[in-house]
């Protein structure tokens, strides 16, 4: 009778039942693996895999609030618990719930990872080698936003999966090392191409040498050189071309781009989330200036806006032939940000919308556009970045001619060589991939984050900017993973 | 023969033994006897509920006895797990609530006759609809994170934590008139006999039995009318006006509708800027005053002269105080208790049934929406495609700002229908070899089956879409649907063997051994829809709780003696080996010890001849018991890696169904509270004139199952159930019971109860903060108000101190500097706790020939209450538009509801202390009189009574209602007031 107590499950299944029932299972373990940079859980966009909430936590959500909420470009109204904190940039502590959230979702992403892999030898799986390189490739994408945002945590791997005694803290270049190596190991399993939505080689390539790209601030080396040999390989080998209309990379038909190396992916009706780039739509979209059906949108957040450091870097907006420059909504609002609580001031971005690029238009409660993590122009203007920086092999004319392929496709004049500068970059950079979740980073490579060499826009807590210290590099670690693990330390600062 | 002295009818089952000895026999059905004694012998003669007789023999051939109720007696007999005992020789804390104490009145479920009605035992419905969630609290419980409801026994059965579906109070599951007693089993000593569910106190409900005499019917009803004690003060139409007009006149164009754009019959009160304003009270159009009924009929008889039965129907129809929320129950239920072979088997038979149809309402939606519309805009509008009901839209035809409510209400139904048996058979065997042996086998089953449906009517405003091509469409019809079978089985056996010795320092004893084994099974499966962007149809939304089967094992065995030295002496020791399915093969077992001794005083020379100590008791235990149950928060297997399919809405990869690794913890074991307890016991004066007890307790407990904070990257989420902490719990309880006034026309007596308990979290090893659920706020998404913190009682809230002007008025957002840098931020929060220490009951119950007139009051003395309603319409800028066209209603700055200072509550404003509030109460639970027509006819009692429930409350709060478990007050169902009027013949 005892027996009894050994109670057996019957909607779920262990990996052994799952395994039995579909042969496609593994796939849709990684198909989860994948989703955890874009859905909030697997139950709906209102439940969710950590214990934070559903629609505020998500991945990508993290990565915008983090990187482009934080920077120059762009500015949030609510001010919810956390949020002027962020938009702000200034009275960061560890208490404030938007840290959490991503460092949460790191977490979150990287055992899940480790989970697979730690059984990935012992049961039979189709491509074996490719999929557990795309495994490990998801698993370094979440560890090098650790790298970046939080700049330390612990190091978990299948190795230590399962180990319950807390871990030793992991510094900045010892994530750094393993995120490389990794990408290193897994560059050859990476398969050139992929079905939609999963990491192909270039991918791998992208991810490297952005950790490449960012080796300076992070561990104090720099390394444009190997940067630069990623690069071409993915520029060469990697069979991508811009997509000839920039608009068309940000439209809810976006999968179709040839642009795009690495997507989030978003689904009206199949991948709900109010962390993708619903975030991104509906939170930069309000009844009270804007008609929402034209951006396919029912529901308007009234959020967020972008501000003249973003707006300002095309001139006039009313002249530009930038089409890039066209991507605001002007009518009702005012240029400056006097008050960034106030929703008619600054110019929301519409460069994302919910709209099909081709056919015709949709209105969907969730955004079905997929966000474009790593495409093409990046990989030029990263480029023309390190060559510029001095890296070996890379050419200055090649270099322009991406950075002018760039900004002819957006309609955009050309330039020459002796415009070519960083000071350029850093601004073609904003123009092209603000609200894609690298300003911040950029911002700190180019120097320009901290100090007060460069102000923005209520840099500070400032409406007109100010100094911020070198701490703001880093996040605070949350208190709720010092507490969680007490071999963590606070980042110097807070 | 032995008869029952009142009435003359035989008595069976007497016990009839020469004094001094162990000789005797017991009465036959008849209550005929025979025994062999000598002249000179005292014969006693017993019976549980009588006054005891001796007779000294001097010769006769029959002897005939009447025995007389002793209704101080009646009650002193107590059930406690796995048997009874007499109250007297009771050694752990143990309170008993019988049906003379009971809350009168208008009562639907069965916490509402216990509440306030024993020390220490806190019950908080969650509002007042007819079948509110009740917390229940004994001595504060014990848990963190793990289930802090006590264990309910209902006739020897252990009810199932989880509620059927559409089932928020288990309590209403059985008929409150069907209910003998309460006992509450509150230290460990006392409870560690129930061991694996025990940790949080027992509440042990029995059904009242069949007669041993002749047949007796009795019919009681109920008519009662509710309404609501206390509406939110808002603006009305007239005052919304002005306040627009003078404080935000760049909104006055909002006010009210154009003229003439809606048909209605309401009355327009003023006409601005070609606007018709009109005076709507939108919490009077949803409130009603409901009317509800309650009709029980129940004869007890003994069939065949052999087997004592009762057999009850009852039928209840209660209307909520808010439109649409209506509830049904029937129930039935039989018991018989025969006995067999000259009395060696008893058989205890048990069947309830219960059938509930209730319509679940959506609360929050309507209650919030009645406070935030705003009231200068109709209920009706004729012209509207929405079935007739006002509604703003915006210019681009989306619904603008909050739905009606009264349309929220009226085009939903959800009918929750529950059907439920709970049954059992006691077999009660005293061997024939050796009577001191008895062997208990008791098999019980607890099913019920629950469906919901849950449907929009055409037009609904919830079914509102829009369309790809800009249109608008409705897509009425289901929305949710449910179906659960839940089967419970739960089999108890065990041997007592009872010794009495004469002249030996052990007066009696007994020792028991026994194994118990509970399964509870929980299956269903839902159907939920949703609107489909593509095909604007509504269409299932397939979610990976869809179909659910939940399996609890629980087995345990379990041994327990109880020794009685000298009659002076009790030791009651007990041990219980738990077994749990929720745990890994090699943790699953729990193993709790506990040990209780009392001493009873009066027993001793000094105080035998003292006439005005009737009884005095001092009571020492000790005890370990355990605690399982986080299923609420870790499901049923959270032990074991498992994988989920995920929800139609949550795939990623075109073409691969997505499967998701479960998180779980393999290191999960029993959380153990130990409990301290000592108490006394006393009666004093002749009768039971001042008795009462007092109980001073401590509890420790360790290995507390929390939800905690998994170190980051080293499990499958971030926090799961850890057995990571320790809290501590001391407190006291006072009974006082006082019969001031015993005579034969006039009876009064007074009961009161007092009881303080206080409970810190000592570790939760590397954490010092965890979450404290159920504790957001209206502002935002995700903030917590409460946390539970080191050295800290459970459940603070974690605020800012305001600063007051010299007027005693908040300037808004100006917090104390409580660290002194210079800046505020978190470093300047400051905690403090929201839950009560002290709470108490009272009571008086005063009888004037015919007359009666009852009342009891419960209330805290402490504890505070986060005025929620306060920060999501008590400041002024929630009047105006949020991305919306539409102005909301606010509470009323007029009047001292809300002060206009608040203009916004941005920042840290949600966390001034401002908003926590004193929440100390007073409430007369219930006021009843009533009047007895004795022997109307031959042997009929009728008595009529008028009842008023809820009568008035005592507060500062400046609220609602103080009484609110999470002591966060936002969309609160209000607890109406009743008047009822009730007849009750007994025949």
């Amino acid at each position: 009778c005892t027996d009894d107590l050994n109670t057996e499950p019957k909607v779920e299944l262990s990996l052994d039942e799952l395994l039995a029932q579909d042969p496609n299972a593994v796939e849709g373990i990684v198909s989860r693996l994948y989703a955890s940079f874009a859905l909030s859980g697997v139950q709906g966009p209102d439940k969710s895999d950590i214990s934070d909430n559903a629609g505020e936590s998500p991945f990508l959500r993290g990565i915008i609030n983090l990187q482009d909420f934080t920077a120059d470009g762009m500015k949030n109204r609510w001010g919810d618990d956390g949020l002027d904190q962020l938009t702000t940039t200034s009275d960061w502590d560890e208490n404030n719930k938007f840290f959490r959230y991503l460092f949460n979702r790191v977490y979150f992403t990287i055992p899940q990872c480790n989970n697979l892999l730690a059984v990935a030898n012992n049961i039979s799986i189709e491509n074996k080698e490719s999929v557990i390189a795309e495994v490990r490739f998801l698993r370094a994408l979440a560890y090098y936003y650790l790298i970046d945002t939080f700049g330390k945590g612990v190091l978990a791997t299948e190795e230590n999966f399962g180990d319950s005694a807390p871990l030793p803290e992991a510094s900045r270049a010892e994530l750094f090392a393993f995120v490389e190596a990794e990408l290193i190991e897994v560059e050859a399993a990476l398969p050139a191409t992929n079905s939609y939505g999963r990491a192909s080689k270039a991918a791998g390539q992208m991810l490297l040498a952005k950790l490449y790209m960012n080796a300076e601030v992070y561990v104090g080396t720099s390394r444009y050189d190997d940067a630069l040999v990623l690069i071409n390989k993915v520029i060469d080998e990697g069979g991508y071309s811009l997509a000839p209309d920039f608009v068309s990379l940000f439209s809810a038909d976006n999968e179709t781009s040839t642009e795009i190396i690495f997507p989030l992916i978003a689904d009206a009706d199949t991948s709900q989330s109010f962390g993708n780039t619903t975030y991104i739509v509906n939170g930069s979209l309000s009844t009270e200036t804007m008609v929402l059906a034209d951006f396919g949108a029912n529901d308007g957040w009234t959020g967020h806006r972008a501000t003249k450091a973003w707006y300002g870097l095309y001139g006039d907006l009313g002249t530009s032939t930038d089409d890039r420059a066209s991507l605001f909504w002007t009518t009702g609002h005012n240029f400056e940000m006097a008050d960034y609580r106030e929703w008619k001031d600054g110019y929301p971005s519409i460069k994302f919308r919910n709209t099909n690029f081709n056919g015709s238009p949709i209105i969907t409660a969730f955004s079905g556009t997929d966000f474009p993590l790593f495409r093409l122009a990046d990989t030029y203007l990263m480029y023309a970045e390190c060559t510029l920086r001095g890296a070996s092999g890379g050419a200055i004319n090649t270099a322009l001619q991406y950075v002018n392929a760039v900004r002819t496709r957006s309609n955009a004049s050309t330039i020459m060589q002796s415009e070519l500068t960083l000071d350029f970059l850093i601004d073609e950079r904003g123009r092209e991939l603000n609200l894609e979740g690298h300003r911040r980073s950029d911002l700190i490579r180019f120097g320009m984050f901290t100090g007060s060499s460069y102000i923005w826009p209520w840099k500070g807590n400032v409406v007109g900017g100010t100094s911020i210290p070198d701490s703001y590099k880093l996040f605070p670690i949350p208190l709720a993973a010092l507490q969680a693990n007490p071999n963590l330390t606070q980042n110097p600062g807070f | 023969t032995v008869a029952e002295q009142s009435t003359s009818i035989p008595l069976p089952g007497v016990n009839v033994f020469i004094k001094g000895t162990t000789t005797g026999t017991t009465t036959d059905f008849d209550g005929n006897y025979q025994i062999k004694v000598n002249t000179g012998d005292i014969i006693v003669f017993s019976y549980v509920g009588y006054k005891a007789q001796e007779k000294q023999y001097t010769g006769q051939t029959s002897l005939n006895i009447l025995l007389g109720e002793d209704t101080a007696q009646l009650e002193e007999i107590v059930i406690i797990g796995y048997g009874s005992v007499k109250k007297e020789d009771l050694t752990g804390s143990v309170d008993v609530v019988s049906s003379k104490d009971f809350n009168k009145g208008t009562v639907v479920s069965a916490d509402q006759l216990l509440n306030g009605k024993a020390p220490g035992v806190r019950i908080t419905s969650a509002g007042g609809q007819p079948d509110a969630k009740p917390n229940i609290r004994i001595r504060g419980g014990a848990s963190l994170s793990a289930n802090s409801n006590p264990l309910i026994v209902i006739d020897g059965i252990a009810v199932d934590n989880s509620n059927p579906a559409g089932v928020n109070n288990p309590l209403t599951l059985v008929n409150p008139n069907d209910i003998e007693s309460f006992s509450i089993l509150k230290d460990a000593s006392a409870t560690a006999i129930y061991g694996s569910r025990a940790s949080n106190g027992v509440i042990i409900i029995t059904t009242k039995k069949g007669t041993s005499g002749e047949v007796k019917f009795n019919f009681s009803s109920n008519i009662s009318t509710s309404t609501v004690s206390d509406k939110i003060d808002l603006f009305d139409g007239n005052q919304f006006v002005d306040f627009i007009t003078t404080t935000y006149p760049g909104e006055t164009d909002l006010l009210g509708v154009p003229v003439g754009s809606v048909s209605t019959n309401e009355a327009v009160s003023q006409i601005i800027n070609g606007r018709e304003i009109y005076n709507t009270d939108w919490q009077d159009a949803i409130f009603r005053t409901s009317m509800s009924s309650d009709y029980n009929f129940s004869a007890r008889a003994n069939l065949f002269e052999k087997i004592p039965f009762r057999a009850s129907i009852g039928y209840n129809s209660t209307e909520g105080i808010v439109k649409t929320n209506d509830y049904e129950r029937i129930t039935a239920s039989l018991k018989f208790t025969p006995k067999f072979f000259e009395d060696h088997l008893k058989i205890d038979l048990n069947a309830k049934s219960i059938f509930v149809d209730k319509n679940n309402i959506d609360n929050d939606g309507a209650l919030g929406s009645a406070v935030s519309f705003d009231p200068t805009k109709p209920v009706f509008d004729n012209n509207s495609p929405f079935g007739g009901f006002y509604t703003n839209l915006s210019d681009q035809g989306n619904i603008d700002g909050a739905s009606n409510p009264l349309a929220l209400l009226l085009q939903r139904s959800r009918p929750e229908k529950v059907s439920k048996i709970l049954g059992n058979i006691e077999f009660d065997y005293k061997m024939h070899f050796l009577p001191e042996l008895r062997a208990v086998v008791n098999l019980g089953l607890e099913a019920s089956r629950a469906e919901i449906v849950e449907t929009f009517t055409d037009n609904a405003l919830a079914t509102y879409q829009s369309t790809d091509s800009g249109d608008f469409v409705f897509n009425p019809g289901v929305n949710y649907r449910e179906n659960q079978h839940i089967t419970n089985t739960t089999l108890e056996s065990y041997l007592v063997y009872r010794k009495e010795f004469d002249n030996f320092f052990i007066n009696n004893f007994d020792i028991q051994g026994g194994y118990s084994y509970q399964n509870f099974k929980n299956d269903g499966n839902k159907e939920q829809y949703r609107y489909a962007d593509d095909t604007g149809l509504r269409i299932r939304d397939i979610k990976n709780d869809d179909a659910y089967f939940n399996e609890l094992n629980l087995q345990s065995f379990f041994g327990r003696s109880n020794i009685n030295l000298f009659n002076k002496y009790l030791v009651t020791v007990s041990f219980r080996a738990d077994g749990s399915s929720l745990f890994r093969k090699d943790k699953r077992w729990g193993y709790f010890p506990a040990a209780a001794l009392a001493w009873k005083l009066k027993e001793e020379s000094f105080l035998r001849d003292v006439d005005f100590v009737n009884d005095i008791k001092i009571r020492v235990g000790w005890g370990e018991t355990g605690q399982q149950d986080i299923t609420d928060i870790a499901g049923f297997y959270p032990s074991t890696p498992l994988f989920e399919a995920g929800s139609s809405t949550s795939q990623y990869l075109s073409g691969v169904a997505i499967y998701n690794a479960k998180p779980f913890n393999d290191d999960l074991t029993w959380e153990k509270t130990t409990t301290y307890n000592l108490g006394i016991d006393f009666d004093f004066f002749n009768s039971n004139v001042f008795s009462g007890s007092f109980d001073i307790f401590k509890r420790e407990t360790t290995d507390l199952l929390v939800r905690a904070p998994v170190g980051p990257g080293q499990g499958l989420t971030n926090v799961f159930p850890k057995n990571v902490g320790e809290t501590e719990s001391e407190g006291f309880e006072l009974n006082l019971n006082l019969n001031a006034i015993r005579k034969d026309n006039v009876n009064f007596s007074i009961n009161g109860n007092i009881a303080y308990n206080k409970t810190e979290i000592v570790s939760l090893k590397d954490v010092t903060v965890i979450d404290s659920p159920d504790s957001g706020i209206p502002t935002g998404t995700g903030v917590n108000l409460a946390f539970n913190v080191v050295g800290l009682e459970a459940h603070s809230a974690w605020v800012f101190k305001q600063i007051y002007d010299l007027d005693g008025r908040p300037i808004l957002g100006a917090f104390v500097d409580l660290n002194d840098d210079g800046i505020i931020d978190n470093d300047d929060r400051y905690y403090t706790p929201l839950r009560p220490n002290w709470t108490f009951g009272f009571g008086f119950n005063f009888n004037y020939k015919n007359w009666d007139l009852s009342s009891s009051f419960r209330g805290q003395l402490d504890g505070k209450m986060y005025n929620a309603r306060r920060l999501s319409r008590g400041y002024t800028e929630a009047a105006l538009p949020n991305n919306t066209q539409n102005l909301n209603n606010t509470l009323n700055f007029f009047s001292d509801a809300a002060d206009p200072n608040f203009t916004n509550r941005r920042g840290n404003i949600p966390f001034s202390d401002y908003f926590i509030e004193d929440a100390s109460f007073l409430r007369c639970e219930n006021i009843v009189l009533g009047y007895t027509f004795n022997q109307l006819f031959k042997n009929t009692n009728l008595k009529l009574y008028a009842a008023v429930n809820n009568a008035f409350l005592i507060t500062n709060y400046s609220g609602q209602d103080p009484e609110n478990f999470n002591a966060i007050d936002d969309n609160f169902y209000p607890r109406p007031r009743v008047y009822s009027f009730g007849v009750n013949l007994d025949f």
